[in-house]
């Protein structure tokens, strides 16, 4: 039972962390709380779903197809509401521009697909194999496996491709990155397509795993996105790794130990005791203001 | 409009401009006032209701937000306590409506204070979080608590209010109700943003640390804005849960946080007033495109973001913020 | 009895020495300025003093009590005031209102007042704008109260920000690097200002890198160096100094400006 748990947990933490990363790496660069991010990887997930139960394609083909299409939102996204206020104006300006985004693709997303719960064909054989004594899932094991790899092959990405390295100096100090020669406009459109990407994949691969989507796990997958970069550290890879492992399992153990009602109520609390304890999240940067 | 915070009193503008404005400020409460007479399909005395729920919300949350700065994504909570502690007291135990929204603000207020404590040490998007989760825990125990809270269903039939002599039945006896309510909190948020405690919260809002050198013990401060402005969301939660004679977790979702954040910026933050405009566009904007429901987040997102792309400082706003 | 006094007072931030075992007084009516190269540990001292940053060792003494590790707000309220070496008027409210959050601690109306005597509270509230008016006066800002701060010119601002310090009535007034930025018709400008200030009985600490400036205004200097103190003395001394004159132009080679 608890190794079932605890891989099903470690799995829904490997997702939480494929969506905060890209959740997390938008506000790396921008200190903008994307509102928007959840809502385009629902729209990613559920385009897949009809190309997969309408239009019956091949499932690698309909998951790249709604990746694309989810990154080419967000940095769609980026580019209509909040290029214009980067600028000088105040952050809570362009935080609610995103907030108007994300109601519109919700809005949009509802009136093609409706609000109701779909079930989301599987992807991988409905298998299950033995593991010290626990029957897990074949879905289970291959959506870890695919999070994993992805995670994996984007760190590397960032440290050794010319590209990668941009987004971090860009992250790091934009007017410096400029003078470097590095193209801003262009690395935070790539950005905000990864993000977009990671989302989708996350979307895609949650919804496989549980057999459902529905238009309300948008504004969840804001929130979880947000909680989880902050339980971490918004803006540190590794916190949104730690940050979505911390959700998946603590989610998953309290529905199944304490109480699915209160599995929400009580993963806030954690949240909440953990900035307590440590104001800017586990791996976040104490910033030391200079009077 | 005002010009910042601190120049309410000090207007030393010429006489004609003084009878102009007391002219202007004349008619539109005579407007305001004579309305229902003018009105008579109570439909549209419903939305202007919405409107004076929204108003009294948006004045206090105005005072966390455009006054001190802090951004807080839990108001619906406060709005909720308001709202079950009325619903409560009167259902269950008997209370009376004035004594009901009194403990509602005053619950509140005690809430707004402990979300206050925290923005000592945790600040900025970490701060925004947890208002968020705390709006949600709020909400999410409102509809696990059957026995308390009558979860998902919430409290029905809450008891007709009644305030001497007067029963407030109708939504014309509403609307005056709500009026008063207005009323006394743009009178005592006047006398507050009028005083050293406004001059206070909009130090903290321009320059945290200059603020603190200034004398101002900034973590009180902050405290005080946050449980003053949650002590009118409990009267506004109040008067929703008689308004309504129902309380349901649903009408304090996080949404509902939100849309308060977006009429308060909409509006421009800061001055006392400009929310108002805030919270008429958005109102106005739901309603009419009511026949077409479906599309309503999806016009409220458009205005959204057309706005604030041209006009960066809200409609009628003057300030503009830094963090 | 000295107004302010440090006794070996030190602060580390990591491995640098910022203020390293710093002693000295200052005397009431007195117009002391501290000098020293960049990085010596003049901002850190004053910022030491007003309890922004909490020493690692050592004690401050103000009219003899302890106000060490004292929350800033409180040292305030006791007497302590000060401006800052980036600019930080408050932008986007009016010159009148900056004085008048200066005068914070001065305008004694407690929360029920306010709501439950709204009128009396109205004449403190006059009464305190007429005092913050007169601080203006004194430095020729008065007709320009009801403007936004960040529209005067930068040597205005940097007046209204000594004006706001001094309207919460210090006894004790730092002034950390007054005169940066400004050309030398606003120096001089604020050099009368400051004797003003010393005449009408407050107390004057002024950090400083413009030699010029601190020389003509100051009776008595203290050198920094390294987070030490590297002497004490009156104008004519410290400009005889060798040492002094080693330290500066020393930082001059590397820094012309």
């Amino acid at each position: 039972m608890l190794i079932e748990v605890l891989i099903v947990g470690v799995m829904v933490g490997a997702i939480y962390s494929l969506v905060t990363i890209g959740y997390s790496m938008v506000y790396g660069i921008l200190k903008l709380m994307n509102f928007a991010h959840g809502d385009v990887y629902i729209f990613g997930a559920l385009l897949c779903y009809t190309l997969l139960a309408q239009f019956h394609l091949n499932a690698i083909l309909a998951v790249v197809l709604a990746a694309v299409a989810g990154g080419l939102l967000a940095s769609l996204v980026e580019f209509i509401a909040y290029r214009r206020l980067r600028a000088a104006q105040h952050r809570m300006i362009s935080m609610i521009t995103a907030l108007g985004a994300a109601y519109v693709i919700q809005n949009s997303s509802e009136l093609k697909w409706g609000n109701q719960v779909q079930s989301f064909p599987s992807l991988f054989p409905a298998d299950h194999i033995v593991i010290m004594g626990s029957q897990v899932s074949v879905t289970h094991i291959f959506t870890l496996i695919i999070a994993v790899v992805v995670i994996v092959a984007f760190n590397l990405f960032l440290k050794y491709h010319k590209a990668g390295k941009a987004i971090l100096c860009v992250s790091e100090d934009i007017p410096t990155s400029s003078l470097m020669g590095i193209p801003i406009n262009k690395t935070i459109s790539v950005v905000y397509f990864l993000g977009g990407v990671f989302g989708v994949l996350g979307g895609v691969l949650y919804s496989a795993s549980y057999n459902a989507i529905s238009i309300s796990m948008g504004f969840r997958g804001t929130i979880i996105a947000f909680t989880a970069a902050v339980i971490g550290g918004i803006g540190s890879m590794g916190g949104a790794l730690i940050g979505g492992m911390i959700l998946g399992l603590s989610e998953n153990l309290i529905s199944v130990y304490v109480s699915s009602s209160y599995k929400d109520p009580i993963t806030f609390l954690i949240l909440i005791g953990i900035l307590l304890i440590r104001p800017t999240g586990i791996l976040g940067r104490t910033e030391a203001g200079k009077v | 409009m005002e010009k910042d915070a601190g120049s309410l009193i000090q207007n030393n503008s010429s006489k004609s401009a003084v009878v102009r404005r007391i002219l202007i400020t004349g008619i539109c409460a005579a407007a305001i006032l004579g309305l229902p007479l003018v009105v008579q399909n109570t439909y549209y005395i419903g939305i202007a209701n919405f409107m004076i729920i929204y108003t009294i919300l948006c004045m206090g949350l105005n005072l966390i937000l455009g006054y001190t700065g802090l951004l807080s994504l839990g108001h619906a909570a406060f709005y909720g306590i308001g709202g079950y502690v009325t619903a409560i007291l009167m259902t269950r135990h008997g209370f009376s409506f004035l004594p009901a929204l009194l403990i509602s603000g005053i619950l509140a207020m005690i809430f707004g204070m402990i979300l206050g404590i925290p923005t000592r040490k945790v600040r900025g998007d970490y701060f925004c979080l947890l208002t968020i989760a705390f709006g949600e825990i709020f909400r999410l125990v409102a509809q696990a608590w059957i026995p308390f809270t009558g979860g998902a269903m919430g409290i029905v039939a809450i008891p007709i209010p009644k305030i001497f002599n007067w029963v407030i039945r109708s939504e014309v006896d509403f609307y005056y109700l709500g009026l008063i309510l207005v009323g006394f909190t743009w009178l005592s948020l006047t006398l507050l943003i009028g005083s050293r405690f406004g001059r206070a919260f909009v130090a903290i809002r321009e320059d945290d640390l200059a603020a603190s050198v200034m004398g101002i013990n900034t973590p009180m401060y902050k405290i005080l804005a946050f449980s003053i402005g949650s002590f009118y969301a409990g009267l506004a939660g109040s008067y929703l849960a008689v308004y309504q004679t129902t309380i349901t977790p649903s009408s304090f979702r996080l949404e509902e946080s939100c849309l308060m954040i977006i009429m308060v910026i909409v509006g421009g933050m800061g001055g006392m007033l400009a929310p108002i405009s805030g919270v008429i566009i958005m109102t106005l904007a739901t309603e009419a495109f009511r026949s077409l429901a479906e599309y309503r987040m999806l016009i409220i997102g458009v205005i959204m973001v057309v706005v604030l792309l041209f006009r960066p400082q809200g409609l009628f706003g003057t300030a503009a913020f830094k963090d | 009895m000295a107004l302010l006094e440090t006794r070996q007072l030190l602060k580390h931030f990591g491995g640098i020495m910022a203020v390293n075992d710093i002693s000295l007084t200052i005397g009431e009516g007195e117009i002391v300025g501290m000098i020293g190269p960049n990085g010596s540990g003049k901002s850190t001292f004053v910022n030491l003093l007003t309890g922004l940053y909490t020493p690692d060792k050592g004690q401050t003494l103000f009219r003899g009590q302890d106000i060490t590790g004292m929350q800033t707000h409180r040292i305030t309220s006791i007497g302590i005031s000060r401006t800052f070496q980036n600019l930080r008027v408050f932008q986007n409210v009016s010159v009148l209102t900056n004085i008048l959050i200066g005068r914070h601690c001065q305008i004694d109306n407690p929360l029920w007042k306010i709501f439950l005597r709204p009128l009396a509270a109205r004449k403190t509230e006059k009464e305190g704008r007429e005092k913050a008016i007169n601080f203006l006066k004194l430095a020729n800002l008065a007709d320009r109260m009801d403007e936004m701060a960040k529209n005067l010119p930068y040597g205005e601002q940097r007046l209204l920000e000594i004006c706001r310090a001094l309207a919460s009535e210090p006894a004790l007034l730092l002034l950390d690097e007054p005169c940066a930025g400004m050309n030398p018709v606003e120096m001089d400008t604020l050099a009368e200002f400051v004797r003003k200030i010393k005449a009408a009985g407050t107390t004057v600490f002024i950090i400083e890198h413009n030699m010029r400036f601190i020389m003509s205004v100051a009776e008595r200097i203290i050198v920094l160096n390294m987070g030490k103190k590297f002497m004490e003395g009156n104008p004519k001394e410290i400009q005889a100094d060798s040492g002094v004159q080693r330290i500066y132009l020393g930082e001059e080679e590397e820094n012309p400006c």
